[in-house]
């Protein structure tokens, strides 16, 4: 049978925010694990390999375009092997948005998708290989 | 030998005055004579004295006036002819040795020679032409000079030109698409003998690109010119005047993520709510919870709506052109339209045909447009009624049209509708809204090379059609510009990015 997203790794500061992903994302059968800064995020990447990663661009301590790069660095050996969709409410319009973009499966307006939005989108997303 | 221009006047005046003193003294010497003579009545005698004088002052006139006034004449023509006021005067014509030597065919030969070429040193030494083309690169001012051909025959040192390593040079300035050079040089190539056009905040590269400055530009056109000069670009750098624009922008973005938190949350929660209370909440109490979702939503299209204008403002919007469908951009935002649509009781009613080939798409930006134009459909409507959504291929586009039926708009309006704030007078006390939302749809719409309109019966309805093309159409020219980012393009307006206008030798 297909692989379906399972566990989802949410880097996201805003309380309220975060916690109704969590709660939407729980309630819908998946296994969420929530860090609430950069350097937090990074941290539960390299420790366990999550099917997807929902992550915010404004964040405390290490910011999202920093956590990208470091989580699809290749000199790394322990390279996640995770979607990762950015969710953003700062729509930058300049070279990190770009460069989040092409490091991205999809990045996302919060204010413009509610949760079950979203649950459309990761459902239709497949794990990496 | 003809005289000096500066003494024709003085040469003139010799040449005439002395004569006719000369005969005024005889005559009236003789005549004086005459009565000296003769012993008559004094009467009579002052007879005698005025006759003759009345007689010769006739003559001066008629002749002095001729002689006199001639050259004015001339030189009349000749300044007549040479203006470039119409009228049917012949140039003069002077074979007459006379008009030599007075000095008034070399005064009229000037006036020709002056108007054919104007004041240049034609013999101008090597160094001197240095010295100008050394002056010119001082400037801070850019100065291209374009022949008929269109093809850069001087740019100075402060130009936005690129040369590149075939030796092309380019001018690199990114022009709005519905606003070029060449569009403008089109224009007056076809109507006018001579023509002025200025463009303000014209980048020379994209936002983020290395060296990017921003230009005022005007630009002298004369047909035909002299020298081959025919286009006179010059380009003002205002990078820093607008710096502070760019500043300004910040704040709108940090104002806009500020204000898209909370948003998040109260629709996020809103949604949470409605699922997890929906065995208990009343069905009246369902309308109040969506009102308020749609409230939300609308919050965050004019926040997209002001940031998008904000950013076209600044020449910012990029687009990230896609292959998409159609169907594909509308099912991103499809829940929120029927959400908007049923909480305000009108039937919202779309049919794709399944057979329409893909386009070359923004998707974000073009769902904000369908967003826009439905909203502006539900809005215009009537309670109760219904608005329409449907799609056809022509020729090398997709069109869509959003039609309403509710109560149209005035032909003097419709002119006006894609007007940034313009909202009809009459619209205006019914309906809510910023005007921004089909201003930026239309600046949308044409980034992507595609266009939209409207039509309208007053009381019957209206009907917004744009059409986008089919990345078939487009799909060599997005690779071509871009083959290193999978065909996505990104520029400032459109995919016009630069003029290949050729530096020439």
């Amino acid at each position: 049978m297909e692989r379906k997203i399972q566990t989802i790794l949410i880097i996201e500061d805003d309380r309220f925010i975060g916690e109704m992903y969590v709660r939407s994302l729980r309630k819908n059968g998946y296994t969420v694990d929530w860090a609430v800064n950069g350097r937090e995020g990074v941290a539960a990447a390299l420790a366990k390999t999550y099917d997807l990663i929902l992550l915010d661009v404004m964040l405390p301590e290490q910011q999202g375009t920093e956590v990208i790069a470091e989580l699809r660095s290749n000199s790394e050996d322990k390279i996640p092997h995770s979607r990762v969709i950015v969710l953003t409410n700062f729509d930058q319009d300049d070279e990190s948005r770009a460069a989040m973009q092409s490091k991205a499966d999809a990045y996302l307006i919060k204010a413009d998708i509610t949760p079950s939005r979203l649950l459309e989108i990761i459902s239709q997303l497949k794990p990496m290989e | 030998m003809a005289v000096r221009l500066a003494d024709f006047y003085k040469e003139h005046v010799k040449r005439k005055t002395p004569l006719w003193i000369l005969a005024e003294l005889i005559v009236t010497g003789l005549t004086f004579l005459l009565v000296l003579s003769l012993d008559i009545e004094p009467l009579t005698a002052l007879f005698i004295v005025v006759l003759p004088s009345f007689v010769l002052h006739i003559g001066m006139y008629i002749t002095l006036g001729k002689n006199t006034l001639r050259p004015l004449e001339i030189i009349t023509r000749a300044v007549t002819f040479t203006s470039t006021q119409a009228s049917d005067v012949q140039p003069p014509i002077l074979t007459d040795e006379a008009d030599d030597k007075s000095g008034l065919k070399s005064m009229v030969e000037n006036i020709f020679a002056r108007t054919a070429a104007p004041a240049v040193n034609t013999d101008n030494t090597k160094d001197d032409r240095e010295l100008k083309i050394a002056l010119l690169d001082t400037l801070d001012c850019g100065v291209i000079v374009l022949n008929e051909q269109r093809e850069i025959v001087y740019a100075n040192a402060a130009a936005p030109v690129h040369t590149d390593e075939k030796d092309q040079t380019t001018i690199q300035l990114l022009f709005e698409a519905s606003d070029t050079l060449e569009q403008w040089l089109d224009y007056a190539e076809s109507y006018n003998i001579s023509a002025k056009h200025t463009w303000t905040r014209i980048a020379n590269v994209l936002p983020e690109e290395p060296d990017r400055k921003i230009f005022d530009i005007m630009a002298d056109y004369h047909k035909n010119g002299d020298k081959g000069i025919e286009t006179v670009v010059l380009t003002v750098d205002r990078t820093e005047h607008y710096a502070v624009d760019e500043e300004d922008m910040d704040f709108i973005a940090l104002a806009a993520h500020e204000l898209r938190g909370p948003i998040t949350v109260i629709r996020g929660y809103l949604e949470v709510l409605m699922d997890e209370m929906a065995e208990v909440i009343k069905p009246d109490q369902k309308v109040l919870f969506e009102r308020l979702s749609v409230s939300a939503l609308k919050l965050s299209s004019y926040i997209n709506n002001i940031l998008n204008v904000s950013r076209s403002d600044r020449r910012h919007l990029q687009l990230h052109l896609r292959e998409d469908t159609l169907k594909g951009v509308y099912d991103s935002v499809a829940h929120d339209l029927a959400l908007r649509a049923s909480t305000q009781n009108r039937l919202l009613n779309v049919t794709f045909p399944d057979d329409l080939p893909t386009i070359a798409a923004d998707r974000n930006s073009l769902s904000e447009v369908i967003s826009n134009l439905i909203d502006n459909a539900i809005k215009y409507s009537n309670e109760g009624g219904t608005v329409t959504v449907t799609a056809r291929l022509d020729g090398n586009s997709v069109r869509c049209d959003v039609q309403d039926f509710g109560m149209g708009i005035p032909s003097s309006v419709l002119s006006h509708l894609f007007t940034r704030f313009y909202r009809s007078h009459r619209s205006r006390k019914t309906v809510a809204g910023t005007g921004l939302g089909l201003y930026i749809s239309k600046v949308i719409i044409e980034s992507h090379g595609g266009q939209i309109t409207a039509s309208s019966t007053e009381g019957k309805g209206s009907t917004f059609t744009f059409s986008i093309p089919t990345y078939a159409s487009v799909k060599d020219k997005l690779l071509a510009n871009d083959s290193s980012n999978e065909g996505i393009i990104e520029n400032s307006n459109g995919w016009i990015k630069n003029h290949s206008m050729i530096m020439k030798g």
